[in-house]
């Protein structure tokens, strides 16, 4: 059995190496020169920066993501450090921002903040939303009529806009619990050593490894199709023909690849569905630094700052991520889809968040790289996720555009990438 | 070659994404929000692969 993969990315390559190690002849065609996605590193100035992600799985060793790879057999050493997750807030309360001195408080006394009336309630909510998830709303809407108070809203965007590139009003609530009730099932974040290459790279060596093959700078333009199935790709202008095929590449573009014309029953549907997914979009500031900026190899949440979201220092994990004697430090800010056009403001808010988060301390801005629309975030924003299928039986589309429920980032990946192969490998 | 000359265009598919740059050998793009080539660019094309949203036109 022959399987294509259109695309090179995380989900790309989790399924080339399932696939691959399961007897199928696996071919994978990425556009660029470089493998890995939005997942990879990119060398710059010494330093191990990304091509998106900030070298950080949102569960660690224990998550989606670490099970799938030690099930296809991938050693990667990923590591969760104490404190995992860190909370800035301002030295004095009723303090609105870090200008006057600030002190952090562990992820797990977040409920400290609260006022005691909540606090009660949250003790009832935690139970009562476990037994019955509210839905119909925005996690935002849940909290303004069950929890309203200024720290509600500041946690929670700083904990989606770290986690999702999203605020908690874009969030559907079932989502939200979803995934707060998978961060206790399956725990905080980690780093891969190695950064994200660590585990792309392991990826590439056990799809080549089971004979199967990459092809860079080879970009699929068609898909071939006949009695409603795929039977083939076009990639540079030839033709490679195959029994099933993944698409990498996100829903709408994978539908335009299928086209109009083809009288597959569901497309219109399909097409219009995908059409209507909203990449999420956001800003990821890289700093360099001789001495460490946060102390710790976890995340530094920022609910107080005027547009970063979180922080982390991967450094204090491994240290071979930046040159010797040097730190890297990534700071994530989510831009909402009306603040698209004022992406030069939005940098330069997040800049002066920096100045104030670490006021007083020596660093030196790296790079400034932002995501949106093509190259986003994420493909779909969770919660709105089409499932793997298309209306074609033999193509599936895989990635952060089909994430599986509750899974952040590229933990939904691992998920989507497991859901597709349970269907495919059972067939 | 003064400042302007080169052919290279970025154009608005540009998410500003910094990959370019980080394949530029001569450091010639600067980057914030979109992608801008300085008087360094040699026009020698590498950028313009590493783009992910075919952004850089020759
Ligand atoms: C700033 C930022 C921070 C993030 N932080 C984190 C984080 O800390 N933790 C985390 O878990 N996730 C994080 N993410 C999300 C994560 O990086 C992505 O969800 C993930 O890498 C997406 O993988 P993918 O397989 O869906 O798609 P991609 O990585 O986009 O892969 C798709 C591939 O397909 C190729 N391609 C496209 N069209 C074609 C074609 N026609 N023919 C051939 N190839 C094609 C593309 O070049 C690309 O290589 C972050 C993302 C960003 C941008
Ligand atoms: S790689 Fe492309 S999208 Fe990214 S900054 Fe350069 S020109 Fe813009
Ligand atoms: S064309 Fe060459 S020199 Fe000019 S910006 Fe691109 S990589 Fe750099």
């Amino acid at each position: 059995m022959k399987a294509i993969i259109i695309g090179s990315g995380l989900g790309g390559l989790l399924s080339a190496a399932k696939l691959s190690q399961s007897g199928y002849e696996v071919d994978v065609f990425e556009r660029l020169p470089i493998v890995g996605g939005r997942f990879t590193n990119i060398p710059y100035k010494g330093f191990q920066l990304s091509t998106g992600a900030l070298h950080m799985l949102p569960h660690g060793p224990t998550g989606p993501l670490a099970q799938l790879l030690e099930e296809i057999g991938v050693n990667v050493e990923i590591v969760r450090r104490k404190p995992n997750v860190v909370i800035r807030i301002p030295r004095k309360r009723g303090d609105t921002d870090y200008k006057y001195g600030h002190k952090d408080i562990l992820f797990e006394d977040f409920r400290t903040q609260f006022s005691l009336l909540n606090r009660i309630k949250l003790i009832y909510y935690i139970v009562s939303t476990r037994k019955n998830p509210p839905t119909g709303q925005s996690f935002e809407q849940w909290c303004r009529k069950h929890l309203d108070q200024d720290w509600t809203y500041r946690l929670s965007d700083a904990f989606f806009g770290w986690a999702l590139s999203l605020k908690a009003a874009d969030v559907p609530v079932e989502e939200g619990f979803a995934i707060i009730e998978n961060l206790y099932h399956y725990g905080g974040p980690g780093v891969p050593m190695g950064g994200c290459k660590g585990i792309t790279n392991a990826l590439v060596n056990v799809i080549r490894s089971n004979g199967g093959i990459i092809h860079t700078s080879s970009e699929v333009s068609s898909l071939i199709t006949e009695d409603g199935k795929v039977t083939g790709v076009i990639a540079e202008g030839k033709e490679y023909n195959t029994d099933i095929v993944l698409s990498d590449i996100g829903h709408p573009a994978t539908s335009k690849m299928i086209g109009e014309e083809t009288g597959i029953l569901g497309m219109d549907k399909y097409a219009h569905n995908a059409a209507e997914l909203k990449p999420s979009a956001g800003i990821k500031i890289c700093l360099s630094s001789d001495k460490t900026l946060i102390g710790h190899g976890g995340v530094l949440l920022t609910p107080y700052a005027k547009r970063v979201n979180g922080i982390n220092e991967v450094t204090n994990v491994d240290p071979s991520l930046a040159p010797e004697g040097k730190h890297l430090t990534m700071a994530h800010q989510c831009v909402h889809w009306n603040d698209m056009d004022n992406l030069e403001k939005e940098i330069q808010l997040g800049l002066e968040d920096l100045m104030d988060i670490f006021a007083g301390k020596e660093y030196e801005v790296l790079l400034i790289q932002s995501y949106s629309n093509d190259w986003p975030v994420n493909r779909s924003p969770s919660g709105a996720d089409l499932k793997n299928k298309t209306p074609i039986p033999n193509l599936y589309v895989v990635g952060d555009g089909a994430k599986g429920k509750g899974g952040i980032e590229v933990e939904g990946i691992a998920l989507g990438v497991k859901n597709s192969m349970q269907d495919l490998l059972i067939k | 070659m003064k400042s302007g000359e080169y052919t290279m265009k970025v154009n608005d598919n540009c998410v500003g994404c910094g990959q370019c740059t980080a394949f530029c050998k001569l450091d010639a793009i600067e980057v914030r929000g979109k992608a801008n080539m300085t008087a360094a660019c040699i026009d020698c094309k590498t950028c313009s692969a590493y783009c992910p949203v075919k952004a850089i036109e020759a």
